[in-house]
C-alpha cells in the first residue's frame, strides 16, 4: 500500500513536471523523437538528433511556417520496445503527431498501435522496408532509400564502372534480420545480371570477424559489399584491407561514417564507398544556415564539430523532409495540424531535395519510400567525395520486395 | 499500530496456517486487489497500458523465476528464452486455427518441455556454472528463432498476434488485455504463496539450502530439481505468450533477448529472493524506474534545473538507475521485500522497537 | 590447409585477447569468491580512460601507465566502499551489485565522455604477417602475446609473498583472519589487478574496434572462457581462451557457408554446455567439496 501510493506519486510528479513545462507555449506543432541514445545505436543517435533538433530550430528560429513553431520532444528508449511504448504514449499525450524512433525493434513494436492512432511514423533508414506499400501502411513513412534501394543503387554503381557479367561479389553482413534483409534483392539482380553472389555472415555485434574475412579472402571476390553497424562496420573494413581486398572495391551499406574512418586510419580508409542518401559536408546550404543561425548563436543542441557530419545531415534531412510536409499540409488542410492532415502533406512530397542536401523525392500514396534514389560516395582520406549521381536504381526489383512484404505484413508477420 | 497482534488467537490449526494471519496484512490485499481491479476507472490509459499493464505481465515472469531461483535455489540466465518459446508455440498455434486457452496452454506446455532440458543441466551443476549452462541456453534459443524463418515469420522477423477472445471475451482493448495479465499475476500469486506451504515448496526449499543433505533425509534432488525447471517453465511460457498477446501484439526476437534475461534476474533479486512481493517490488523497480527516471530528468531539463550536455541527460537515468540499484542493496542486502519486511516489522511491535530483524 | 591453419591461428590469437578481458574475472573470483558482472564494463572504461589521456595530448605508454593507475585506484575504491559493506551477504547478492555496478559505469563513462564510437590507433599496422597462405592480423598478434606476458606475470605474481598471502585468502577467508591476514586488503589488491588486467584488455580491443560502450558486450565471451578453463584458474584462462577462440574459429570457418548463418555463438554455447555437463567444474577449476 504504501509504496503504490509512493510510486504513483513519483509517476504523478513526473508526468506533472512533464507536461506543465509543455503547455506554457501556444501549441507548437509536436514531434517526438524518441530514440536510442544509449545503447545499440549510440553510433547514429547523438549526431542524428542533434541535426534534426539543429534543424527544427533553424525553422523557428526563421519564424516557423506561417507563424507555426516546431517542438522536439526528445526522449531515450534504451532500444527497448517497452520504454519506446511508454514514450510513444506519453509523448502522444502532449500532442505529439510524429515520431521518429530511429530503433528497428521499437518502431516494429509500434507500427500497429501508430497506423491505429493515424499519426505519422517516419522510419528513415531502419524499420520495416516493406512499409514504403503506402496502400497497406498509410501512416509510415521510410521515406528514404530502403536496404533494398541501397543494394540495388551500390550493385547499379558496380555495374557502371565495370560491368557485372561474370564477376564475384560477397555480402559481408552482420547475422541479424537487418544484415540479411539485401539478399533477396541481390539474388535476383545475380539471375538477371550473370554475377555470382555469395554471403558471408559474421555473428552480432561484429566485433571480431577474422574468420568470417579468412574465408572471403579466399573467395578472391570482385567487390565485397559490407553490411551491418555501428563498430563492426569499421572491424569489417579494416579485416577486408588486411586480407588483401583493395579498399576501392569496399562498398558499404549507408552506415559508415567519418567516425568509423577515424577509427581504422583516416589514410588507410581512402577508397572505401558507401552508399548515401543525403550528402554529407557543411557545404549544402541548408547546413550553412544551420550554422549561421543556430550554431553561431550558441543554440546549437550539440557539440559544433558534428555539424555536417554524415548522421547529422540525415538527422537535418529527415526533419526537412517533415516541415516540408507540414507546410504542404498547412497550405492544403489548414490548421491544426493533426496526424491524417500531416500524411497528406507527406504524400503531396514533390521533387523535394532540401536544397540540395538529398535527391529529389516524391512521395505518393502509394510510394512512401520516395523514389529510393541514392548515390555512391568515396572516402577520399579527408571526407566523403560523391563518385556518382543522386539516382535510383532496379526500382522493380524493389517495389517487388516492398509488395511481398507489405503482403506477408497484411498476413499478420 | 496498524498491525495488532492482539486479539489474534488461532484456536484450529487452519487459522494458524492461513496466508495472512493478521488483519491489516488481509486488509491491505483487500485494497490493493481492489485498486488494481478498479485501476481502467482511475488511471488514463497511459499509466494503464505503458505502465500497470507491462508491470503486471513482468512481475507474472518474475513469480515464475523466483520460483525457480529463490525457492529451488537453481540460478537461470535464460528465462527470456524460456518466455520466447512459450509466445512463439502460442502464436503459431492460434495461427494454425487453436483457441487461445488452449494455445496459452500450448505455449506453457512447450515452454516446459524445452525449459526442462535446460534443467538437466542443473543436475550436473550448479552457482555460476549453471548460469553459465542457462546462458548457452539462452544464446541456442536466440539462434534457432533468427534462423529458421517459419519460426521468426520471416524477413522482417515479425509476427502480429491475431485477434483471440479469451472464454468468449475478445482480447483487444486495452481493459480486457488489462484484466488477463492481471488474472494472470494474481493466479500465479497466489500459487507461489501457497507452493511454499505444500510438500512440494518444503522439498524445492530443502534443495535450496543444501541438494545432499536434501537427498539424505529422502527429497530426491533429480526429481525435484526438474520438477522446479518443469513448473516454472511453464509458467514462464504463458507469461511470455500473454506478454506478446496482452502487451506487444507482435513479437520480434529482440523482446526475448538475453538483456531481457538479465533484467528479469535483476528484477528477483532486487526485489528480493522468493518472495511475492519482492517480484512485483522488483518488477516495478527494474521496469517503471528507468522509464521515470528519463521522464524526470526530461523534465528537469526542460524546466532548466538541470543543465547538461544531451549525451548526458540521455545517460542520466541509466547513472542514477545504477547507483539507486547500489544504494538498496548497501542500504539492504536481501532486496527490496526486505525493506518492507522491516517497516512492517517495525509496526508490528509499535511503539517498541525491538525484534527488528 | 592453408585456411585452417589460418583460422587456427587467428582463432588462438583472438581466444587469447579474450583471456585478457577474462583474466580480472578470475582474479576477483579467486581471492573474493565474487563473480564480478562489471568486469566487461572495466574494461570499458580502460579502454576510455586510455582514449581520454591520448586525446589531451599525452603518448599512448604515458597514457596507459595513467589508465592502468586511475583503474587500479578505482578497483580498491569499489572495494572499500561497496563489497566490504556486503562481507556476510548471500553472493548472489553481491553479484547483483556488480550488476549495479555495471549500469552506473556503463552510464557514467560514455555520459561523460560521449557516446559515439572514438578511435584509438596502438600504431600497430594494418598489413597481415603472412607466412605461406596464412595472414595472421597484426594486431591480435600483439594482443596475443600481451595476453601472455600478463598471465605469465599473474602466474609469477602468486609465486611471490604477497601473492602467497592472496592465494591464502582465497583459500579461506576465516583461516586467513585467524593467521593474521588482512582478507580486505587482498581482495581490494584483486579488484585493483583486474582493473590494470582490463586497461590491456580494453587498450587492445579499443584499437580493433573502436572506442564505445560495446566494449562491455566482452564480458560475455569472457566469462565462456573463464568457464571452460575453472573459475579459479589462471592457466585455465589461457587453456579455455585458446579453446574458445580456435573452435570458435575453425568450425564455423567451415560450417556457416553450410547453413547459411553465423553458427559462432551457437559452437561456443555448445561446447560450453558440453564441457560443465563432462566437467562441472571446468578444465582446471578447482572442484569444490561440500560437507552436510
Amino acid at each position: 500500500m504504501n509504496w503504490l501510493r509512493r510510486t504513483t506519486r513519483v509517476m504523478a510528479l513526473a508526468a506533472g513536471l512533464g507536461t506543465g513545462a509543455a503547455m506554457a507555449q501556444d501549441a507548437p506543432i509536436k514531434f517526438g523523437l524518441l530514440q536510442d541514445f544509449t545503447a545499440v545505436y549510440t553510433f547514429v543517435s547523438g549526431e542524428y538528433n542533434q541535426g534534426q533538433q539543429d534543424y527544427l530550430a533553424l525553422v523557428n528560429a526563421e519564424g516557423g511556417i506561417d507563424g507555426h513553431k516546431f517542438e522536439a520532444i526528445v526522449r531515450d528508449t534504451g532500444n527497448q520496445p517497452q520504454r519506446g511504448i511508454e514514450a510513444y504514449n506519453r509523448a502522444r499525450e502532449e500532442g505529439a503527431i510524429l515520431f521518429d524512433f530511429l530503433s528497428t525493434p521499437v518502431s516494429r513494436a509500434l507500427v500497429d498501435q501508430a497506423m491505429k492512432d493515424k499519426v505519422v511514423l517516419i522510419t528513415a533508414l531502419h524499420g520495416r522496408g516493406d512499409a514504403s506499400d503506402g496502400t497497406v501502411f498509410p501512416y509510415v513513412f521510410p521515406m528514404m532509400a530502403t536496404y533494398w534501394s541501397q543494394a540495388t543503387v551500390l550493385i547499379k554503381y558496380l555495374e557502371d564502372n565495370g560491368g557485372l557479367e561474370g564477376k564475384k561479389i560477397a555480402l559481408v553482413h552482420i547475422d541479424s534480420p537487418f544484415g540479411k534483409e539485401p539478399l533477396p534483392v541481390l539474388e535476383d539482380l545475380a539471375g538477371q545480371k550473370g554475377f555470382e553472389l555469395k554471403a558471408f555472415p559474421y555473428p552480432s555485434p561484429g566485433n571480431e570477424q577474422s574468420a568470417t574475412w579468412s574465408e572471403v579472402r579466399r573467395y578472391k571476390p570482385d567487390a565485397v559489399l559490407i553490411w551491418g553497424a555501428g563498430g563492426g562496420q569499421s572491424v569489417s573494413v579494416r579485416e577486408g584491407i588486411r586480407n588483401g581486398i583493395d579498399p576501392e572495391n569496399i562498398l558499404s551499406v549507408v552506415w559508415l561514417a567519418g567516425t568509423d574512418a577515424k577509427n581504422v586510419g583516416a589514410d588507410v580508409m581512402t577508397g572505401v564507398k558507401r552508399f548515401e542518401a543525403v550528402s554529407s559536408g557543411t557545404d549544402p546550404a541548408i547546413i550553412q544556415r544551420i550554422l549561421e543561425k543556430v550554431v553561431e548563436p550558441g543554440n546549437g543542441a550539440g557539440d559544433k564539430a558534428n555539424v555536417g557530419s554524415s548522421y547529422y545531415n540525415i538527422g537535418v534531412a529527415t526533419m526537412a523532409v517533415a516541415v516540408e510536409a507540414a507546410r504542404l499540409a498547412l497550405e492544403s488542410e489548414g490548421a491544426p495540424l493533426d496526424g491524417t492532415k500531416l500524411k497528406a502533406g507527406f504524400e503531396q512530397i514533390k521533387d523535394f531535395d532540401a536544397e540540395g542536401l538529398m535527391p529529389e523525392i516524391t512521395i505518393t500514396p502509394e510510394d512512401h519510400q520516395g523514389g529510393g534514389a541514392g548515390r555512391v560516395s568515396r572516402w577520399n582520406g579527408e571526407a566523403w567525395e560523391p563518385v556518382s549521381d543522386w539516382g535510383a536504381a532496379y526500382q522493380d526489383i524493389v517495389r517487388k520486395e516492398i509488395e511481398d512484404g507489405a503482403k506477408a505484413y497484411e498476413g499478420g508477420n | 499500530m496498524f498491525y495488532r497482534l492482539s486479539g489474534v488467537y488461532h484456536t484450529r490449526y487452519q487459522a494458524a496456517r492461513a496466508l495472512w494471519p493478521i488483519a491489516a496484512d488481509r486488509w491491505q490485499v483487500i485494497l490493493l486487489l481492489a485498486l488494481a481491479l478498479a485501476a481502467p476507472l482511475f488511471l488514463s490509459p497511459l499509466y494503464l497500458g505503458s505502465y500497470l499493464l507491462p508491470w503486471m505481465i513482468w512481475s507474472a515472469a518474475a513469480l515464475s523465476l523466483t520460483l525457480l531461483m529463490g525457492l529451488a535455489g537453481q540460478l537461470h540466465f535464460g528465462f527470456a528464452a524460456v518466455m520466447a518459446i512459450g509466445a512463439y508455440s502460442a502464436i503459431h498455434m492460434t495461427r494454425a486455427g487453436l483457441p487461445f486457452e488452449l494455445a496459452l496452454l500450448g505455449g506453457g506446455v512447450s515452454a516446459a518441455l524445452i525449459g526442462t532440458a535446460f534443467g538437466f543441466a542443473a543436475l550436473r551443476v550448479k552457482g555460476l556454472y549453471l548460469v553459465m549452462a542457462t546462458l548457452a541456453m539462452q544464446y541456442l534459443v536466440d539462434w534457432v528463432i533468427i534462423n529458421v524463418p517459419a519460426i521468426s515469420g520471416g524477413a522482417q522477423a515479425t509476427l502480429r498476434t491475431p485477434a483471440v477472445s479469451f472464454f468468449g471475451l475478445p482480447i483487444a482493448g486495452l481493459e480486457a488485455r488489462y484484466y488477463l495479465a492481471l488474472g494472470w499475476a494474481v493466479l500465479l500469486t497466489v500459487f507461489f504463496l501457497n507452493v511454499r506451504r505444500t510438500s512440494f515448496g518444503r522439498a524445492l526449499i530443502a534443495i535450496r539450502d543444501k541438494d545432499f543433505a536434501a537427498a539424505v533425509i529422502g527429497v530426491d534432488p533429480f526429481r525435484y530439481k526438474l520438477l522446479a525447471f518443469l513448473t516454472a517453465s511453464f509458467m514462464g511460457g504463458v507469461t511470455g505468450a500473454l506478454l506478446a498477446f496482452c502487451y506487444y501484439r507482435a513479437v520480434t526476437p529482440e523482446q526475448f533477448s538475453f538483456n531481457v534475461s538479465i533484467q528479469l534476474v535483476a528484477m528477483v533479486l532486487v526485489g528480493g529472493l522468493g518472495t511475492a512481493i519482492g517480484s512485483f517490488l522488483g518488477a516495478g523497480f527494474v521496469l517503471l524506474l528507468p522509464i521515470v527516471l528519463t521522464n524526470l530528468v526530461a523534465a528537469l531539463g526542460s524546466a532548466g534545473i538541470l543543465d547538461v550536455s544531451q549525451n548526458l541527460m540521455a545517460h542520466l537515468p541509466l547513472i542514477i538507475y545504477g547507483a539507486m540499484i547500489i544504494g538498496f542493496l548497501l542500504f539492504e542486502p536481501l532486496g527490496l521485500a526486505k525493506i518492507y519486511d522491516n517497516i512492517r516489522k517495525y509496526f508490528l511491535v509499535w511503539p517498541f522497537r525491538h525484534s527488528r530483524s | 590447409m592453408w585456411y585452417f591453419l589460418e583460422l587456427l591461428a587467428n582463432g588462438a590469437l583472438v581466444g587469447l585477447m579474450y583471456s585478457l578481458a577474462a583474466l580480472g574475472f578470475v582474479l576477483i573470483y579467486k581471492s573474493a569468491g565474487v563473480p564480478n558482472l562489471a568486469q566487461g564494463t572495466l574494461v570499458m572504461a580502460g579502454a576510455y580512460a586510455v582514449w581520454f589521456f591520448i586525446s589531451l595530448g599525452l603518448p599512448l605508454w604515458i597514457a596507459v601507465l595513467i589508465g592502468c593507475v586511475v583503474l587500479f585506484v578505482f578497483g580498491l575504491l569499489v572495494e572499500r566502499l561497496l563489497l566490504r559493506h556486503m562481507v556476510g551477504q548471500p553472493v548472489i547478492m553481491v553479484v547483483m551489485l556488480t550488476l549495479g555496478l555495471e549500469i552506473l559505469l556503463r552510464g557514467l563513462v560514455p555520459g561523460v565522455l560521449g557516446a559515439a564510437p572514438k578511435p584509438l590507433s596502438i600504431g600497430v599496422g594494418l598489413s597481415p604477417v603472412i607466412i605461406g597462405d596464412v595472414f595472421l592480423n597484426r594486431a591480435y598478434l600483439w594482443g596475443g602475446v600481451l595476453a601472455l606476458v600478463l598471465i605469465g606475470l599473474s602466474l609469477a605474481f602468486f609465486r611471490t609473498r604477497l601473492g602467497t598471502k592472496m592465494r591464502a585468502v582465497s583459500d579461506d577467508h576465516v583461516a586467513s583472519w585467524a593467521v593474521g591476514l588482512s582478507v580486505e586488503r587482498a581482495i581490494g589488491l584483486s579488484w585493483g589487478i583486474a582493473g590494470i588486467a582490463a586497461v590491456g584488455a580494453g587498450t587492445l580491443w579499443g584499437s580493433v574496434q573502436g572506442v564505445d560502450w560495446t566494449l562491455s558486450g566482452l564480458l560475455f565471451p569472457a566469462i565462456a572462457v573463464v568457464i571452460l578453463g575453472g573459475l579459479d584458474s589462471i592457466p585455465g584462462v589461457l587453456v579455455g581462451g585458446l579453446l574458445v577462440g580456435i573452435l570458435g574459429s575453425v568450425i564455423p570457418g567451415y560450417l556457416d557457408s553450410m547453413v547459411g548463418g553465423s553458427t559462432r555463438e551457437v559452437v561456443t554455447s555448445l561446447i560450453i554446455l558440453l564441457t560443465i555437463l563432462v566437467r562441472p567444474y571446468g578444465i582446471f577449476g578447482r572442484e569444490d567439496i561440500e560437507r552436510i
